[in-house]
């Protein structure tokens, strides 16, 4: 009830009842499926994406995206008003198609459909058909349709639809390639970075779905801005059907790997984020079964170095106890990792659904002997609620978790999408080894910030909410 | 030809009309019309100027936008129009900057698309009324997919008004409605005139009192015109709506003047007030120490009050003389975009360049309209390029043919012009602000002079000598 007794009333609030709630969403921990498709865009290089709804999806979708990563980032509409929407948008689809084609010029359009159009049934196929027809002979980009109706599902699975569209519309048998496809979901540029580190220890040509690493985290030089130079190519996509197999490290973002094995036989495996040793352990194992390439020594020196830096920290971690909020895959491989760094996970909050992460959640439980309470589908405010009568010392999550951070007097270690209250969210890195260590470094060093002296000593009158527990709770 | 087609429109020859360099024949700009799809236009939806601009700003009230999860979340914490718990009738409200802080949503899903969602948007509004029952009333944004289907979210707020004893208003801002954030402005002044104004009656009224209409508090602004109006013995009765209670809202038609400080999202519900109430309203314009002045001595006037205005200009205005003068000499000369939303391209223009020295060599605006554009026109010398709704393709070919000093712009033209290499400042929500009244535009100075000297600036050169 801290929140509610802020200002010394609000006493006769309801708040504790907030698990029954069932139709308001108060702070939601998930966006929409265009955002998702938005995201993998833009680790497309020469690559426009066009939303195919009102002109606020575009723009609201941009000022998320460039308040995050700090870049300029252009997301196209097809500014949809009373009119076309009586009429349906067609007029506006094959005008914003002509306008990108003839002044950008990129190789590839992807257009995302929105609620708005998804209801109206505008058939973006069909309209890209068309504007293909009236335009024979001319030099046209690739123009892929992405159905991504902002009612279903969330960001998450629309950054599958876009994975799923681009490879069903580019990839095509041709001879092997001995490369390996790697299916990211939205990680910041330096995690996207450290992947291709690991790959290329392993001695293993990636291609990945989809690289925003150099597009979202780019110099300040005066070249021209409006397309993205980096990032997976037109001829990547196209050779996916080459490649010996799909890694998926976000599960629920494996449709287009799936498709792949179906289609072209390319064999597809759906592992945890490489976040901690045991996740990472499994990534690296299953690329060195995949690609049949041995471990090199550095890979395993990385290894060592995180386990040390865990020895390190530990006497400041342990027993800390952590409430992780965010997309799936990602706050499950968190809440591993964690653990391996001797926390106990107390509070988990998603803002879906789906069997995987509760599959995945039984394995972890197993492993850590110790159940943590876990909101599916539910917002921030149940997630506050929460931690009102299950205290931690520590929230991971993004930005919105601030104000509940602030609310407890607790540190927010900020991962995820959108950090728009610090700088440097496109440097934050916690995949792999190496972004293990950057990791257990940082938020070790949050902790101490916090709760220890400039000696390097506990504060004492800063309890820590392992000292009230009984030892018993979590063994 | 005053006229100019960009050479990344030639495409698109239907853009000259929107861009005038001013010469003497003050022609006619092609304004508030649709944007060209795909030409990657920076205005948003009417949802935006409803919620995001005007409603988002009440302190007290729940805002429950009745959707899909997205247009919730995005329009979450994305102004930075900060509110005191302090209410009119001396109570404190538990939550500080509950506007901020909070969001409230019907989450949409594909069988409410088929089968209405105003079942759910009943049950939503109950629900967020049992976990916040200190709030004062909830006001519910409808959205592209729930105007589409047809929800009648006037006929259910009206239910559950009486239901739960609290205004619950309705705001028909589907995302597709109008061109621009403008038509979401227009939308929400007439809903809360229709709705609210004349149903409350504040609990003392004084021959002093005043509405201040539209203004945001946008970093802190209305706190610092608050600050000099109530010294010079003005009482502020209602805000519309920065840190504005609801209560305010419903009994701004016992104001004795209104003021408009943004005049194109807000300029409405002062004409209709006008018009019922028969209250006057006047103009006003805070930017900049000369405006600022000018507004409190007509204030002063207005309401037989010169000696305290005098006093509140010279106490203020005192205070940040002397610097504004150092920086004056500091940045004379040095060129100029504004890209605003809305108005700030004309109340910005001439005080940038009789107070600070700055040379203005193009202004713009995403949504105004022919008014303001002749405004925008009579406050900018000639030669200087006016824009309507310009894109950021356009944005990019100015700044290569005209490198400016600085560009005064938005979050999502800052990036684009620090690539460049030219320094931007956030007009929308600011940078260190707040930037109104005189220490306001002081800030603005610092701002703009510490930005345009950033050392980073000399150093993006790899220098081999």
């Amino acid at each position: 009830m801290s929140n509610f007794k802020e200002n010394n009333m609000g006493g006769d609030s309801l708040h504790g009842k907030c698990h029954d709630k069932k139709f308001a969403v108060i702070n939601p921990t998930r966006m929409c499926q265009p955002m998702g498709a938005v995201q993998a865009m833009m680790g497309l290089k020469n690559a426009m994406p066009l939303i195919h709804g009102s002109q606020g999806c575009a723009t609201y979708m941009r000022f998320q995206l460039i308040r995050h990563y700090r870049e300029p980032i252009e997301v196209a509409s097809t500014s949809l008003s009373e009119k076309t929407v009586i009429y349906g948008g067609e007029l506006n689809l094959l005008k914003a198609l002509k306008n990108i084609s003839e002044k950008q010029n990129p190789e590839i359009i992807g257009v995302m459909s929105t609620c708005l159009t998804e209801t109206i049934g505008d058939d973006v196929n069909g309209m890209i058909k068309k504007f293909k027809d009236v335009n024979i002979g001319k030099n046209l980009p690739a123009m892929v349709s992405i159905p991504t109706p902002s009612y279903a599902g969330s960001h998450v699975e629309g950054y599958d639809k876009a994975v799923l569209s681009l490879i069903k519309h580019f990839a095509r048998k041709m001879i092997p390639n001995n490369k390996i496809n790697i299916i990211l979901g939205n990680l910041s540029p330096s995690n996207l970075a450290e992947i291709k580190n690991i790959m290329k220890d392993l001695n293993v040509e990636p291609i990945l779905l989809t690289d925003a690493s150099e597009n979202l985290d780019a110099p300040l030089t005066e070249e021209t801005l409006e397309l993205h130079k980096f990032g997976t190519s037109l001829e990547e996509l196209r050779d996916t059907a080459n490649s010996n197999a799909t890694i998926s490290v976000t599960k629920h973002n494996d449709s287009g790997a799936k498709y792949l094995e179906k289609v072209f036989g390319v064999k597809s495996i759906s592992g945890s984020m490489p976040i901690g040793i045991k996740n990472t352990d499994a990534f690296i194992k299953s690329i060195s079964d995949a690609m049949n390439v041995s471990i090199p020594k550095k890979i395993i020196r990385d290894r060592g170095r995180l386990s040390d830096v865990l020895v390190d920290a530990h006497a400041y971690n342990y027993r800390r106890k952590v409430a992780i909020f965010g997309d799936v895959d990602m706050v499950i491989a968190m809440a591993r990792f964690t653990h391996e760094m001797g926390m106990i996970v107390e509070v988990l909050c998603v803002g879906t659904e789906s069997p995987r992460f509760k599959k995945d959640l039984n394995e972890l439980i197993d492993d850590m002997n110790h159940k943590p309470i876990v909101l599916e589908n539910k917002d921030l405010h149940d997630f506050g609620m929460v931690l009102e009568s299950n205290p931690v010392d520590l929230i991971i999550g993004n930005a919105y978790g601030a104000q509940i951070a602030n609310r407890f007097n607790i540190p927010l270690f900020r991962v995820g999408f959108p950090i728009f209250d610090r700088i440097g969210a496109q440097r934050i890195s916690f995949i792999g080894y190496n972004g293990g260590i950057k990791f257990v470094d940082a938020i070790t060093n949050t902790i101490i910030d916090f709760y220890y002296d400039e000696e390097g000593y506990k504060f004492a009158d800063k309890k820590l909410s392992f000292d009230t527990q009984s030892f018993e709770t979590h063994i | 030809m005053p006229f100019k087609l960009f050479d990344i429109d030639k495409e698109i020859p239907e853009r000259k009309k929107h861009i005038y360099v001013k010469d003497e024949h003050n022609c006619e700009i092609d304004c508030n019309k649709s944007t060209i799809p795909g030409c990657m236009t920076e205005r948003g939806c009417a949802l935006a100027g409803g919620r995001g601009v005007i409603t988002g700003a009440v302190k007290d009230a729940i805002g429950l936008v009745h959707s899909p999860v997205g247009c919730q979340y995005y329009t979450t914490g994305v102004k930075r129009y900060p509110s005191q718990p302090q209410l009119p009738n001396g109570e404190i409200f538990p939550i500080d900057n509950f506007n901020l802080k909070y969001s409230f949503g019907t989450d949409l899903k594909e069988a409410n698309i088929v089968f209405g969602g105003m079942k759910k948007l009943k049950e939503a509004i109950i629900e967020a009324n049992k976990e916040c029952p200190f709030a004062s009333a909830i006001y519910v944004n409808s959205t592209c997919t729930t105007g589409l289907i047809g929800d009648d979210v006037d006929a259910i707020c009206k239910e559950m008004t009486e239901k739960i004893d609290k205004d619950v208003v309705a705001f028909n801002t589907p995302g597709f409605s109008g061109v621009s954030q403008s038509k979401g402005h227009h939308i929400t002044n007439d809903a809360v005139f229709d709705r609210l104004v004349g149903t409350k009656e504040p609990p003392n009224t004084t021959q002093y009192d005043i509405c201040l209409i539209g203004e945001y508090n946008i970093d802190g602004d209305l706190w610092v015109i608050e600050k000099y109006l109530t010294e010079m013995g003005l009482n502020i009765l209602s805000r519309f709506s920065g840190d504005a209670s609801h209560d305010e809202l419903c009994w701004m038609q016992r104001s004795k003047l209104n003021l408009v400080r943004c005049q194109r999202s807000a300029t409405y519900i002062a004409d209709l007030i006008e018009e019922k109430y028969g209250i006057p309203y006047k103009k006003v314009d805070f930017f900049s120490c000369e405006y600022c002045s000018d507004n409190l001595r007509m204030l002063g006037r207005h309401f037989s009050l010169e000696e305290e205005s005098e006093a509140v200009i010279e106490k203020y205005y005192g205070k940040v003389k002397e610097e504004l003068e150092w920086y004056k000499e500091q940045l004379t000369g040095k060129k100029v975009y504004i890209f605003s939303g809305g108005p700030k391209s004309w109340h910005l223009s001439i005080p940038l360049e009789k107070e600070l020295g700055l040379d203005i060599i193009a202004v713009a605006s995403q949504f105004e309209h022919s008014d303001g554009y002749d405004k925008m026109k009579a406050r900018v010398k000639e030669g200087t390029t006016i824009l309507d709704d310009p894109n950021s393709l356009e944005l990019e070919e100015m700044i290569l043919e005209s490198k400016p000093d600085l560009i005064l712009a938005g979050i999502k033209e800052k990036y684009l012009s620090y690539k460049y290499g030219v320094p931007a400042i956030q007009i929308h929500s600011y940078e260190n602000g707040p930037y109104i009244g005189y220490e306001g535009f002081l800030n603005l100075a610092k701002d703009i002079y510490n930005n345009i000297n950033a050392p980073v600036w000399k150093l993006m050169e790899f220098k081999t000598e």
